[in-house]
C-alpha cells in the first residue's frame, strides 16, 4: 500500500492525514500524529468522508448540452465551444459580460490561476468565490480595524487561553479539531462563554451561555463593552499605545446599557455583565466567531465590534489573545489570499492601486482592468438584468449554496452561456452548457491555506479518474486556447509566481512546505512564518476602534411570517453535500434535512417530532421533517442547508451587507405549516 | 530462544521478503505506521505503538468482498486475499487484539475473507521496553511483554534481539535463515526478565481490572456515561483505532452492471449504527458510550470465555478530540 | 440466488413476494423455522434482513412480506415477477413450536409486524390438534394497513380459534374495533396459566402489550416476542444487533420477555 500525506479537503482546520492507496484507489486513512493540528485526531469527515473520490457518479469526461440533454464530448470539442462562445460574447458585450466563480475547495494555485484567467485572459475583474458568502465581512471588518482580515491566532493557542468567547460558531461540529482545543482548554480550567441562538454542544459544556436573538450581535457586544467601561475594566495602556478612535467607541457604547442590550438581545442583564467581566478580567482571552457573526446585513459591523471588544481589553496582538474568525472551507482563506476576489489581486493588493496593478501588468505582460468587478450575488443579479452574459463556475454549487435559489436559477438560466467545472453533475452543473470534469484533492498537487493562515501541501495520491483533469491544468489549457498563454509544468511553479507577486506569501515555496507548511505573513525565504498577528503593532499601524450601532436584520418576523429562520450546517455534511452525501456513514447519520423548532412552538403549531412541516418564506417553500428541541429559542427555527431536496436557500433572502455584500443567511422570516 | 543481532534484522526481514509480503512499523516523517517493508524507514526503536494496529491486514478499513455482474444472469466473483504475509514489530497489545479478532471471526460462522487473510499471515511480536502515556496493557495483562499469540517474539536487548519461538511457522522462518541467528543464553533471558520489570514501572495509566469486572454490571446507570458522552464530537475515532473493534458495515457499490459488495469498519458511537426505519435502539450518546465500554468489558467476556475486548493499548485515549478517556471511565466504574 | 415468482399487494406500501431458489437442490434442502429470517439482496442496491412470512409446511417456495421503508426494501418493491434476488439464510433462532404444544396460544400482532407470526400461525394450523385454543389479536393504524386478510378470515373460521381485529383510525367502511391492539385483550377468554403469548409489532406496541399481559397475570417466561435491530451480516459478526452478550441475529430475533430482562434490555 502506498501512503500519501495530504491536507483534508473539508473544513478550514487544515488537518493532515495519509491516504492509503491500493491498486490506484484510496482505501484507507491514517491520521498524522506529528501534525500540529491533527495530532493523530480527525473528525468523522476526515476519517470517513472520502468515499466520494471513487463514486460511480464522478464526472470523467467533458459534457456538452444538446437540447435538454448532455452528451459526452472530447476536451477539444468542449474547449472549442467555450472559446467560440466566450469570444462571441466578449466581442458583442465587452469583457465585463463574463464572470468567473472560483472555488474555496480548489487549491491556491488553481484560485490564483482563475483570477489571473479572469483578469489577464478575459480582461475583467469579475471574479469571486464563496468567501463572499461566509467571511466577506471578516475580510472587510478586520482589515478596517486591524489591517488584516484573517484569524489572528494559531489554532494551538486556543488550548492555552484562559477565556474563550465563542459567538456565532458551532465549533465542535463545524471546526471539530478547533473544538478539540476548546474542550482541552475547558479541561485545563479555562472559562468559555458561548453566545448563540442555538444551544450548541459547547453551550452545554461552557461556563456561561448567552442565548441571544439572531442578528442582535452588535447590541450584545456593545452591551458588554458598556459594562467593561462602566466598571473600568478596559486596558487603558493598550488603548493609549496601540489604538485610535477610542473616544468614538466610548460614545457609541455609552448608549448600550446592559438594560438596553438585554432588551434587544433577550439575554438577561446580569449575564451580559458577567460575560463582560469574565472576558475583560483575563489577559488571555480569545474571541472565536464564525458565520453567526458574518452572515448578516450587519456582518461588517458585527466583525468590527468583536475587534473593538478585543482592543478595548488589550486581548489581541499577544499569544493566547486574539480574534479568530473560523474560515469554513478547506481553502477559503487561501482563495482570498491569492486574489479570487473582485477588488484585489493576490495578497489583498487592490486592483484600483495603480502601482500594484502595474506590477501585475508587468509580470503578466498584459493590460489589466482598473475597476473592481462584481461580487457573487451581484453577478447573479447582473445575469438576470442581462449585462452579464456568460459565467464560468469552478467547484461551486450556487443552486444549493446561494441565497434565494429560485432567483439563482432564473439568473443562471438567463445567461447565454454557462460553463461549470466540477467533479459531480451538481444541481448547478445540470444548468450548464458545457461541463468540464475536474478532479478531487486526491488526484492533484497543490496547497490549501487553513483558517490559521497555514499554507500546506496537498499531494497527489491517485491518477485523475477517466478523462478528468486537475483544475489548474484545465484553466491553463482554456486560457491558452483563448489566446493568453499559460505554461506551468507543475503547481510548484505556480506557487513560485504567487510568491514573487504576493508579499504575504513571499517566502513560500514547495520545498519549505514539506513539514506541515508555513503560516503567512511569510515575506521572505528566511522568514519562519507568523503564528499570531499584530505583535507589537497592528498590520495597519494603530488598531482602529470602529464602533457600530445596532441595526435590525433586513427581514423581521411579521404577522404572516412569524418565525426567524437561521441556517447552518451539521457536523456530518459539508456544504451542498455533493461529496459527503455519497458516503454511507455520513449519509446514514443525516440522510436528509430537517427543521429544528422549539418544542413549545412545535406544540402550538400542532406538528409532532418527525412529522413533515412546510416552511414558507416570501421567496419559496420547502417540506421537511420537524425536529422538536429545547435547544433553540422560541420564535427561531433552524434548517441545515446541505440538502438540495429540502434546500434552506429556497427560503433565504439575498439581502446584502452594504460593504461586504455578504447575504443575510442567518435571518429571514418564515412561517410553518403542517406538511 | 535465539539471538538476532540488530544489524541482521533488515537482512532477516528482506530474506523473508523473498517468500512473503513483509509489513513492519515504518517512520513516516515523525509518525510510526505499519507499512510495506522499506528498510530506510524501518522503525525498531519507537516507543509505544504505531497509530493503527496491524488489524487492517486481516480486517481492512475497506474491503471488497465480492463483485457481481448483473447482466441477465448474475455472476459472482469472491475476492479472497491469500497473500502470504509476515508482520514484524507487533506490540503485545496488538498481538492480543489479533487473538481476540480470531476468536470472533474464526468461531461459529467462520468469516472466509478474514480467514483467507489471517491464515496466510505470520505474526512477529516486539515487546515494549517502555510505555507511552496512554498505555495501560499492564493493567489488562496483555503486555508490556507478550506471553502468547505470536509466531516469533522479539525483545530488544540493546545491541541484539532475543527471539522467542511461538509456533512451528515461526520456527521455520528462523531455520530458513539460521545463519543470522545464534542461540540465546540464560543471561539473555534473564536480561529480558529485568527489562520487563523495568518496563512495567514506566506505566502512567492504570486501571483495576478485577474491580472493573466486579462492578461493571452494576454501573449501567452511572452518571459517567452521560457526563463523558456530552463531550463526544462523533468522530468514531475510538472505534477506528481499536485493535479489537470488529463491527462492520456492508454496502453495495454499483457502477454500470457491476456491483461490489464492500465491507467497512463501522463505529458503534454513531447514531446511524443502530438506526432503523422507525426507531433507534440506542438513541442517546450516553447509551452508545456505555455500549462501547460494556461490549469490551462485559458482553465480550460473557460471550468469549472471559476474554476482554480491550487490549490496553490506549489508542482510543490518544485519538479522542474530546478527551474521553477509557481509563478514567473504568476507574469511575470501579469505584 | 432466487427468482421472484409472484408479487402481490398486501396493504398500503406493503407487498408479499414469493420467491423460489434458482437451484432446485437448494430449494429442496432449504428448511427453516417460523420466526427465522433471510438476508435478501436486491442486486445493485444492497442487502437487508427480512423475516419469513411463509411457513415451513409450504414446500417449494418462500414468502416475504415487506414494507418499503429503507433503501433495499424500496428497491425490492420495484422488482417484478421473474426478477432475481439474492437470498442467504435462514438465520436466527425461530419461535418455539414443540415446546408450546398442548397450550393455549395468544398472538398479538401489529401492522407489518405480523409477518413472522403468520409463519408460525400457519404452521400451528397445519398441526392444529396439537394446540388448545388459538386467539389472534391483530391491529394496524388504519384498515388499509391490515395484512393477510385472507389468512385471517380462514384462521377465524377454524374451530377453537378466534381472530379479533382493530384499527386506530377507522374509515367509513370499518365496522370492527377501534383502538390499540391492547384494547382487544379484555375481549378474550382464556386460561392464562396454560397460555403462551407471541407478540410482534412496532416497539411501542410491544411495550404496551407487554405491560398489559403482565397485568393480566402472564409470567415473563410465557411471553415471547421478537426484537428488531439493524443488521448487516446475520451471523453474529457485524455487531449492529448486539444486545448484552447476545446478537439478535444469532440468539434472537425471538426472545422470551424473561430473556430480554436478563439481557438488560428496556422494552
Amino acid at each position: 500500500m502506498k501512503r500519501v500525506l495530504t491536507t483534508c479537503e473539508f473544513c478550514g482546520c487544515g488537518c493532515n492525514f495519509y491516504l492509503g492507496v491500493e491498486d490506484g484507489k484510496v482505501v484507507a486513512i491514517y491520521p498524522s500524529v506529528s501534525h500540529p493540528i491533527s495530532q493523530g485526531r480527525l473528525c468523522i469527515k476526515g476519517w470517513q468522508g472520502h468515499e466520494y473520490i471513487h463514486s460511480p457518479e464522478r464526472l470523467t469526461t467533458p459534457l456538452i448540452k444538446k437540447g435538454n440533454r448532455f452528451r459526452e464530448a472530447s476536451w477539444d470539442e468542449a474547449y472549442e465551444l467555450i472559446v467560440d462562445k466566450f469570444n462571441q460574447i466578449r466581442t458583442r458585450y465587452g469583457n465585463d459580460s463574463i464572470a468567473v466563480f472560483s472555488s474555496a475547495k480548489c487549491t491556491n494555485e488553481e484560485n490564483y490561476l482563475m483570477q489571473k484567467f479572469a483578469r489577464a485572459c478575459l480582461g475583467t475583474n469579475n471574479v469571486d468565490h464563496c468567501a463572499r458568502l461566509c467571511h466577506a465581512s471578516t475580510v472587510v471588518g478586520l482589515a478596517t480595524t486591524f489591517g488584516s482580515g484573517a484569524m489572528t491566532n494559531s489554532i494551538n493557542e486556543i488550548a492555552g487561553a484562559e477565556v474563550i468567547f465563542i459567538i456565532g460558531s458551532n465549533t465542535t461540529e463545524q471546526h471539530p479539531l478547533i473544538g478539540d482545543r476548546v474542550l482541552r482548554a475547558i479541561e485545563k480550567g479555562a472559562k468559555v462563554i458561548v453566545a448563540d441562538p442555538r444551544e450548541t454542544q459547547l453551550a452545554k459544556l461552557c461556563s456561561l451561555y448567552l442565548m441571544h436573538k439572531p442578528g442582535s450581535d452588535v447590541a450584545l457586544l456593545n452591551g458588554m463593552m458598556n459594562a467593561i467601561i462602566a466598571e473600568g475594566l478596559e486596558d487603558k495602556e493598550f488603548i493609549a499605545e496601540r489604538t485610535e478612535g477610542f473616544e468614538s467607541l466610548k460614545e457609541t457604547v455609552a448608549d448600550y446599557t446592559p438594560e438596553k442590550s438585554s432588551a434587544i438581545t433577550s439575554v438577561p442583564e446580569e449575564k451580559i455583565v458577567e460575560a463582560a467581566r469574565i472576558y475583560s478580567r483575563s489577559k488571555k482571552s480569545i474571541i472565536i466567531y464564525s458565520m453567526g457573526i458574518t452572515q448578516h446585513t450587519t456582518g461588517v459591523d458585527n466583525v468590527m465590534t468583536t475587534a473593538n471588544l478585543a482592543m478595548l481589553t488589550g486581548n489581541v496582538g499577544k499569544e493566547f489573545t486574539g480574534v479568530d474568525p473560523l474560515r469554513g472551507q478547506n481553502n477559503v482563506q487561501g482563495a482570498c489570499d491569492v486574489g479570487a476576489l473582485p477588488n484585489v489581486f493576490s495578497g489583498y493588493q487592490a486592483v484600483t492601486d495603480e502601482k500594484l496593478r502595474n506590477k501585475f501588468e508587468k509580470a503578466w505582460k498584459v493590460t489589466l482592468p482598473p475597476q473592481p468587478g462584481l461580487t457573487l450575488v451581484e453577478m447573479l443579479n447582473s445575469a438576470l438584468e442581462g449585462s452579464l452574459r456568460a459565467m464560468y463556475i469552478m467547484g461551486e454549487n450556487p443552486m444549493v449554496s446561494d441565497p434565494d435559489i429560485n432567483h439563482v436559477e432564473k439568473s443562471l438560466k438567463a445567461l447565454d452561456f454557462l460553463v461549470v467545472q466540477d467533479i459531480f453533475l451538481t444541481e448547478t452543473a445540470t444548468l450548464a452548457d458545457v461541463v468540464l470534469p475536474g478532479v478531487s484533492f486526491a488526484e492533484k498537487d497543490g496547497t490549501f491555506t487553513s483558517t490559521e493562515r497555514r499554507i500546506q501541501r496537498v499531494r497527489k495520491a491517485i491518477e485523475p479518474l477517466g478523462d478528468s483533469k486537475p483544475d489548474w491544468k484545465i484553466i491553463t489549457e482554456l486560457s491558452s486556447r483563448l489566446g493568453y498563454r499559460m505554461d506551468y509544468s507543475s503547481p510548484a511553479e505556480i506557487m513560485d509566481e504567487i510568491a514573487k507577486l504576493t508579499p504575504i506569501y513571499g517566502g513560500v515555496s514547495y520545498s519549505r512546505l514539506e513539514s506541515f507548511g508555513l503560516q503567512w505573513p511569510c515575506p521572505s525565504p528566511d522568514h519562519p512564518g507568523t503564528p499570531y498577528l499584530h505583535k507589537g503593532s497592528f498590520t495597519r499601524g494603530l488598531g482602529k476602534f470602529s464602533p457600530a450601532d445596532y441595526k435590525t436584520p433586513a427581514e423581521l418576523p411579521s404577522h404572516d411570517y412569524p418565525f426567524v429562520l437561521t441556517t447552518g450546517r451539521v457536523g456530518f455534511h459539508y456544504h451542498t453535500g455533493t461529496m459527503t452525501r455519497k458516503d454511507w456513514a455520513l449519509e446514514r447519520e443525516y440522510p436528509t434535512g430537517y427543521v429544528e423548532v422549539n418544542s413549545q412552538d412545535a406544540k402550538q403549531l400542532g406538528i409532532k417530532n418527525g412529522q413533515t412541516a412546510k416552511v414558507i418564506s416570501r421567496r419559496g417553500e420547502i417540506s421537511l421533517s420537524l425536529k422538536s428541541v429545547d435547544t433553540i429559542a422560541k420564535g427561531v427555527v433552524f434548517i441545515p442547508f446541505h440538502f438540495a431536496e429540502a434546500a434552506a436557500n429556497k427560503l433565504t433572502a439575498a439581502n446584502l451587507d452594504p460593504v461586504a455584500k455578504i447575504p443575510e443567511y442567518k435571518v429571514c422570516a418564515v412561517r410553518l405549516e403542517k406538511g | 530462544m535465539k539471538i538476532l543481532s540488530k544489524s541482521n534484522l533488515v537482512p532477516f526481514l528482506e530474506g523473508l521478503g523473498l517468500e512473503f509480503k513483509v509489513n513492519a512499523p515504518l517512520y513516516e516523517g515523525q509518525d510510526v505506521l505499519f507499512g510495506d517493508l522499506d528498510s530506510s524507514k524501518l522503525a525498531t526503536d519507537f516507543i509505544g505503538k504505531p497509530r493503527l494496529s496491524p488489524k487492517e491486514y486481516s480486517f481492512p478499513q475497506r474491503e471488497r468482498l465480492f463483485t457481481f455482474k448483473n447482466n441477465g444472469g448474475v455472476e459472482i466473483e469472491a475476492h479472497l486475499n491469500e497473500t502470504k504475509r509476515v508482520i514484524w514489530g507487533i506490540r503485545p497489545c496488538d498481538l492480543y487484539g489479533l487473538k481476540f479478532l480470531d476468536m470472533v471471526y474464526l468461531s461459529d460462522y467462520v468469516d472466509p475473507y478474514y480467514q483467507a487473510r489471517r491464515s496466510n499471515t505470520i505474526l512477529l511480536g516486539l515487546n515494549c521496553n517502555k510505555a507511552e502515556e496512554s498505555c495501560f496493557c499492564s493493567s489488562i495483562g496483555t503486555g508490556p511483554f507478550a506471553r502468547e499469540a505470536f509466531d516469533l517474539l522479539f525483545t530488544d536487548l540493546g545491541d541484539v534481539f532475543l527471539v522467542e519461538i511461538g509456533s512451528k511457522a515461526g520456527k521455520k522462518l528462523i531455520e530458513k535463515q539460521a545463519n543470522l541467528f545464534t542461540n540465546a543464553t540464560s543471561k539473555d533471558e534473564k536480561q529480558a526478565g529485568i527489562l520487563e520489570e523495568k518496563s512495567k514501572k514506566t506505566f502512567k495509566t492504570y486501571i483495576d481490572l478485577g474491580k472493573v469486572e466486579a462492578k461493571i454490571a452494576g454501573a449501567s446507570s452511572s452518571p459517567v456515561w452521560a457526563e463523558e458522552a456530552a463531550k463526544c464530537i462523533l468522530c468514531g475515532g475510538c472505534n477506528w483505532v481499536c485493535p479489537t473493534c470488529y463491527c462492520f458495515n456492508i454496502e453495495d457499490v454499483t457502477s454500470g452492471d457491476k456491483t461490489q459488495r464492500v465491507r467497512y469498519w463501522d463505529s458503534c458511537q454513531l447514531g446511524g449504527f443502530t438506526q432503523m426505519a422507525a426507531m433507534n435502539s440506542r438513541a442517546t450518546q450516553a447509551e452508545r458510550l456505555r455500549q462501547r465500554i460494556y461490549h469490551k468489558f462485559s458482553y465480550n467476556p460473557d460471550k468469549y470465555g472471559g476474554e476482554i475486548g480491550c487490549t490496553g493499548c490506549g489508542r482510543c485515549i490518544d485519538v479522542c478530540p474530546a478527551g474521553i478517556n477509557i481509563a478514567y471511565i473504568l476507574r469511575r466504574v470501579a469505584n | 440466488m432466487a427468482i421472484i415468482t409472484k408479487v402481490c399487494d398486501e396493504a398500503a406500501g406493503i407487498k408479499t413476494f414469493t420467491l423460489e431458489f434458482k437451484e432446485p437442490e437448494i430449494q429442496k434442502s432449504f428448511d427453516y423455522r417460523p420466526g427465522q429470517f433471510v438476508e435478501l439482496t436486491v442486486f445493485g442496491v444492497g442487502e437487508a434482513p427480512i423475516s419469513i412470512t411463509s411457513s415451513p409446511v409450504n414446500k417449494g417456495y418462500l414468502e416475504l412480506t415487506v414494507a418499503a421503508v429503507g433503501k433495499v426494501t424500496r428497491a425490492l418493491h420495484l422488482r417484478k415477477e421473474k426478477d432475481v434476488a439474492g437470498l442467504r439464510g435462514p438465520y436466527g433462532n425461530g419461535f418455539p413450536f414443540d415446546e408450546v404444544k398442548g397450550k393455549n396460544i395468544l398472538f398479538v400482532g401489529g401492522g407489518i409486524g405480523a409477518a413472522p407470526l403468520r409463519s408460525l400461525i400457519n404452521q400451528m394450523f397445519a398441526y392444529r390438534d396439537n394446540f388448545a385454543k388459538i386467539s389472534i389479536l391483530y391491529g394496524a393504524r388504519e384498515p388499509g394497513l391490515l395484512c393477510f386478510i385472507d389468512d385471517l378470515e380462514g384462521w377465524g373460521k377454524t374451530e377453537n380459534s378466534e381472530v379479533l381485529l382493530t384499527v386506530d383510525a377507522p374509515d367509513a367502511k370499518w365496522r370492527g374495533n377501534v383502538g390499540v391492539v391492547g384494547s382487544l385483550l379484555p375481549k378474550i377468554d382464556i386460561d392464562i396459566k396454560n397460555t403462551v403469548a407471541f407478540i410482534c409489532g412496532p416497539p411501542i406496541m410491544i411495550h404496551f402489550v407487554l405491560l398489559d399481559l403482565l397485568k393480566m397475570g402472564f409470567e415473563e417466561e410465557q411471553i415471547i416476542t421478537t426484537m428488531e435491530r439493524r443488521m448487516e451480516c446475520g451471523v453474529g459478526k457485524c455487531g449492529h444487533c448486539n444486545i448484552g452478550k447476545s446478537y439478535v441475529c444469532l440468539d434472537g430475533p425471538v426472545f422470551s420477555y424473561h430473556q430480554l430482562r436478563e439481557l438488560g434490555e428496556d422494552i
